[in-house]
């Protein structure tokens, strides 16, 4: 047992000691952290202010009515996303934010503003929400507008304006949420056409949604004007103007929560994902450090010492150990991520974490996990001691990689969609495949005895596996020459001895 | 008493037949020479003697036990094809072996120190093993290989790869150890080394032992060579078998004389001052190791194809 040890611990450390097992270590943290810090700057400026100096009196009522829609489809959407995400759609399923994040027409919008908006809908949300569900929070508007500060001319023209502006572009001015950067100064010409432009001054961090909302509504009140003047009756030139093509859009499939299961399947999916990166990885460390020590011509030294199995078992631990961290760290990470920061890693690991409500779901995905790793593991030690160098191993290697990840690939997507389709079940029933598939569907409403059926055929898989492949690899050790084909193979197996 | 002893022991890889009935014994204590060609069956009773490999048939014993990794912690053991960790430092090493070997960790450090120094590598300790030269690798192999204070050391062609310098001072060290009580099983093709160390020695070929026992038997298994300058022929001496002349003079002659197997050399000259046969030079010609292999490996070779 000591033996087994210190070989471990040797495996621990030369393993640990490489740049490539840190980067390995630390990607997963570091992605997180770029996606929040990412979050944070990519997210548009928030809160700026604007203000509008409309000298025809026509277009200010209706620039500021079409940023408010604009804001309120965007809440809608959110809304709508999160009542989909935690099955709350029951609350009022006629209710225009029922039915899932989609395009929303202005009509839509309207009525959503009709009804009181977001305080209004989540009112009746709340109750239908489940326990594990974040709090909805309501975002303050993105632009606020703001009066023209006093002192500063609004009626002697754009120049005069832009340079009583100045210093508050540069700096914030009051609105009614507080001071606030001024991102946008809009002076609208009483005569304004070609000749006589709108002009827009910003402190150099312009709001392009809001910029657009303006020109659109502008463009908009012009366009009626025109027809107006065409001598289109007022009515019907506003009909016009404000016609839109009937649309309806829908997102397949539709059902109260899907989003929530699917969240829920996230962690099983990621430990399923993660076991076959980390036995990947570790495998392919396991599979360096035997040939190094096969080329490096000192086995003979550690097996005067040592038994073949102990060897193969210390290897076993240390690299299995190396698994275990580079999890722990990266596991770790979300966790830290989902309880200590906001965002989507926030919002997708917490409800998925929720999901585990049962102990022996915790006890059955470490074991599947194990065994998944000492099968794997097992393939890459036996390969690393038939193969005199990397070339040798990687003849051998590629068809039980792709063996390997092919079907569990296609098996992940299919568990997004159907976690108890025909694929993952009949996969849960295959050894290679087992720890894979039932890892993926653990939160899908796996049976308990399943678990234990599947728990016990794998056990058996994995004394075999052990035993057979631990004769090649405790025969291939010493080996010379080059390495066998098929038929040495089974030779090994069951205890055929060749030099 | 024995600290390895091999009784009709067989191994046989499929058809090939490396260690072929081979039954001998090493008396504790001196150094034993394990002599033979290439593919004579050295390394593969090496390794069945620690275990690495299980025989086809006969027996074993190390250390009054069957082979078995319980006796690492009493054998030291420098395979022919050696290797280290190239990422790992050079205490460290010697460290880790040790500890295989049943060492606690300080105690390991302590003497993997003193071999280091004992070495010349006192400015290497900490570096990795992938930064020193080819010699000074092999050095901490032999360090590692030491580490334990065994009571039986088995060394398989330890001197290759080394310079002389350094040859010379794992020499020393190897009778140092033997000095000190341990016992030395080493096997070479160098005769020279085997000469100057081993008290007792196997020959083997292919397989097969082809003799077994101290120098001076395995001497006396060749033909005594003489070269006298006389005036008679000796032709007709007690004990030789052929007699050339090489030159001399009208009146006396050179002679080069293959003596019997056995004869005793000093009861002819003996014979030869008390029978008024004239002698002006009686020179023996002592057959070396190299001598004897060649002749009795070569002869068994020879037999063999």
């Amino acid at each position: 047992m000591k033996s087994i040890f210190l070989v471990a611990v040797r495996e621990y450390r030369q393993i640990a000691s490489t740049r490539g097992f840190w980067v390995m270590l630390l990607i997963l943290p570091l992605v997180i952290a770029a996606t929040q810090v990412a979050g944070r700057f990519i997210r548009p400026q928030l809160n700026s202010a604007y203000v509008l100096v409309d000298a025809t009196g026509q277009y200010a009522d209706s620039i500021h009515h079409r940023i408010e829609l604009n804001r309120q489809r965007y809440e809608l959407g959110d809304l709508s996303a999160y009542v989909q995400r935690w099955g709350a759609g029951s609350a009022k399923p006629d209710a225009v934010w029922a039915k899932g994040d989609r395009w929303f027409s202005e009509q839509q919008v309207e009525q959503f503003i009709a009804e009181g908006g977001a305080p209004a809908a989540l009112e009746l949300i709340t109750p239908k929400l489940p326990k594990d569900a974040p709090v909805y929070e309501l975002e303050p508007p993105p632009v606020v507008l703001a009066d023209v500060p006093a002192g500063v001319p609004v009626d002697q023209g754009p120049d005069a304006l832009a340079a009583g502006l100045a210093p508050y572009l540069q700096d914030v001015i009051d609105t009614p949420l507080g001071e606030r950067p001024l991102g946008l100064a809009v002076y609208i010409p009483a005569d304004v056409g070609p000749a006589s432009p709108i002009r827009m001054w910003t402190n150099g961090a312009p709001n392009a949604s809001l910029i657009d909302a303006m020109r659109s509504e502008v463009l908009r009140i012009q366009r009626a004007q025109t027809l107006v003047a065409k001598g289109v009756a007022p009515e019907l030139a506003a009909q016009l103007v404000d016609t839109s093509v009937p649309l309806e859009v829908s997102a397949p499939p539709q059902g109260e929560g899907r989003e929530l299961v699917a969240i829920r399947s996230v962690l099983p999916l990621a430990l399923s994902y993660l076991l076959m990166v980390t036995v990947m990885v570790t495998g392919s460390m396991m599979l360096q450090s035997v040939i190094e020590e096969r080329s490096n011509k000192l086995l003979e030294s550690v097996l005067a010492c040592i038994r073949p199995s102990d060897l193969m078992y210390g290897k076993l631990l240390g690299l299995g150990a190396i698994g275990v961290t580079i999890i722990a760290v990266w596991v770790g990470a979300a966790v830290f991520a989902a309880f200590s920061v906001q965002g989507m890693v926030a919002d997708i690991v917490k409800p998925s974490l929720a999901a585990f409500n049962e102990p022996w779901m915790i006890i059955a995905m470490m074991y599947y996990f194990f065994a998944g790793y000492l099968i794997i593991s097992m393939l890459y030690l036996a390969i690393g001691a038939l193969s005199n160098s990397l070339q040798d191993a990687q003849s051998y290697l590629m068809p039980v990689i792709f063996l390997i990840t092919l079907p569990v690939v296609f098996m992940m997507v299919q568990v997004v969609q159907t976690p108890n389709g025909t694929l993952p079940v009949v996969m849960s029933w295959i050894p290679l495949y087992t720890p894979f598939a039932m890892l993926a569907r653990m939160t899908a409403g796996v049976s308990m005895m399943e678990v234990l059926a599947t728990g016990a055929m794998l056990a058996v898989f994995v004394v075999i596996e052990m035993y057979l492949l631990g004769r090649v690899f405790q025969a291939s050790l010493l080996r010379t020459g080059q390495p066998p084909k098929l038929g040495g193979f089974i030779a090994m197996m069951f205890g055929k001895q060749t030099q | 008493m024995a600290i390895l002893t091999l009784d009709h022991v067989v191994k046989r890889f499929g058809d090939f037949t490396a260690v072929d009935d081979l039954s001998f014994s090493v008396p504790e204590g001196g150094i034993f020479g394990f002599l033979g060609g290439n593919g004579a069956g050295k390394t593969t009773s090496l390794r069945m003697a620690l275990d690495i490999l299980r025989p086809t048939s006969g027996t074993i014993e190390i250390l009054g036990r069957a082979p078995g990794r319980e006796n690492a912690s009493e054998i030291g053991f420098l395979p022919e094809e050696r290797g280290l960790y190239r990422r790992m430092k050079v205490l460290e090493t010697i460290v880790y072996f040790g500890q295989l070997k049943g060492m606690d960790a300080a105690k390991a450090t302590a003497e993997g120190k003193r071999l280091i120094e004992r070495f010349g590598l006192g400015e290497w300790t900490k570096a990795t093993v992938d930064k020193l030269s080819k010699g000074m690798q092999q050095k901490v192999q032999v360090a590692a290989a030491m580490v334990n204070s065994p009571k039986l050391l088995i060394l398989d062609e330890p001197f290759s790869g080394l310079d002389p310098v350094n040859q010379q001072v794992l020499e020393d060290l190897v009778m140092e150890m033997a000095r000190k009580g341990t016992t030395v099983v080493f096997s070479t093709h160098v005769m020279q080394h085997a000469e100057r160390m081993t008290s007792r020695l196997l020959l083997l070929s292919r397989g097969k032992k082809v003799f077994e026992g101290t120098q001076e038997e395995a001497r006396a298994r060749l033909p005594g060579r003489l070269s006298i300058t006389s005036q008679a022929d000796p032709s007709k001496l007690p004990g030789v078998v052929a007699a050339q002349r090489t030159g001399g003079t009208e009146s006396w002659s050179d002679w080069d004389i293959e003596m019997k197997v056995g004869s005793d050399l000093g009861a002819l000259l003996q014979q030869c001052t008390t029978s008024g046969f004239a002698l002006r030079r009686f020179e023996s010609h002592r057959p070396s190791l190299h001598d004897v292999f060649i002749r009795l490996v070569g002869s068994s070779q020879e037999i063999a194809q």
